[in-house]
């Protein structure tokens, strides 16, 4: 599958599963699901200049009714960590997590940040699954969202390259 | 509906206002992401976000992106004293001259002003709130404390009666039981 009809089926997967509104920051293996989500016009489109605002942006959101993501680099995971403990984690409020798994088994970038991905959400206690099989993203998604919302507590998918098919413009290297 | 930041704002808003339409934040700087996104989730709803020098300066990025989505129905309020009041009162940049409403404005949030005196906030809290937003107000104010009480209640209780608040007065339902997709 390439890039373009993972990013289709994951849209309609969030869609599937209630979302409403989305806070995102852009990885290039993100860009063909964010160039979706900005076209479909279903979603509530939140671009965000620091990962750490959607979760409050999302917070916010929850409170007043809508079911949110967030969409992010797991660089950007780390620069939200304060948001996630002091407001999710404290006032338990669900959030579903959509990580790009930079530094994934296999990848030659960002090895650090992979590393310490997986810990990081073992010590916060957030549950998370790696996402592989593009085909998976209906089920794993609406199984994700009623975990976060029956727990109150944010789940981590953890968003890997193949899980986000082929870039067409790297096919060529 | 009002959100007020970490620090001193809250408990004196609690002291003048209480009700549970009151959101306290927590995370120092998420004050007016967390007001954004009810703007952004109940758009016929109105939001004011109490904001701090010093929170606002620890997310400055917020400003460009309530600039970018433009909600109608959002009031952020900036009580600037120029120090981390409750932190032990140690200056904050805006003491050594940073201008938020300049920065609110440069961000693209067109209708931002600083207020000098009571009259003027009022006024122009009643204007930015009958009006289209978003709109920002700063105001610059002293460090003397008010005595007022601690905060009545946890996070946890605080998010729910937010919650049942907002279904009552919107008519809408938030929580609901998970018992369907147990059995699916």
């Amino acid at each position: 599958m390439n890039s373009t009809e993972a990013a289709q089926t994951i849209l309609k997967a969030l869609r599937g599963a209630g979302i409403e509104l989305v806070a995102t920051l852009p990885d290039i293996n993100l860009s063909e699901l964010l160039r979706a989500v900005e076209e479909s016009g279903e979603l509530i489109h939140v671009p965000v200049c620091r990962e750490e605002e959607g979760i409050g942006i999302c917070a916010g959101a929850y409170l007043v009714g809508k079911k949110c993501a967030a969409i992010m680099q797991n660089g950007g995971f780390f620069n939200s960590n304060n948001a996630i403990v002091s407001t999710l984690l404290q006032y338990q409020i669900p959030l579903l997590l959509l990580i790009y798994y930079a530094g994934d088994v296999g990848d030659r970038t960002f090895s650090t940040t992979g590393s310490l991905t997986e810990p990081v959400l073992q010590a916060l206690g957030i549950r998370y699954y790696v996402m592989r099989e593009t085909e998976d993203a209906p089920e794993l998604i609406r199984r994700a969202q009623i975990m976060t919302e029956d727990s109150r507590r944010p789940v981590a998918l953890l968003l890997t390259k193949e899980f986000l098919g082929r870039r067409a413009a790297l096919k060529a290297l | 509906m009002v959100v007020s930041s970490a620090g001193a704002v809250t408990l004196e808003w609690n002291a003048l206002r209480s009700s549970d339409g009151n959101f306290r934040v927590r995370t120092l700087g998420l004050c007016s992401s967390i007001a954004l996104g009810m703007a952004l989730g109940l758009p016929e709803g109105k939001i004011i976000a109490l904001d701090g020098d010093g929170s606002l300066l620890m997310n400055l990025s917020t400003l460009p992106t309530i600039a970018r989505m433009k909600p109608k129905n959002l009031l952020h309020i900036v009580f600037d004293n120029e120090v981390y009041e409750a932190s032990g009162s140690k200056k904050t940049a805006t003491g050594a001259g940073t201008d938020l409403v300049g920065l609110a404005r440069a961000a693209g949030i067109e209708n931002a002003h600083w207020v000098n005196s009571v009259d003027a906030f009022a006024q122009t809290a009643k204007r930015a709130l009958s009006g289209d937003g978003p709109s920002f107000i700063g105001v610059k104010v002293g460090t003397e404390r008010a005595s007022v009480a601690p905060y009545p209640i946890d996070e946890v209780e605080n998010k729910y009666r937010f919650i049942r608040y907002v279904e009552k007065s919107a008519s809408i339902e938030i929580l609901r039981t998970n018992l369907p997709a147990s059995y699916d």
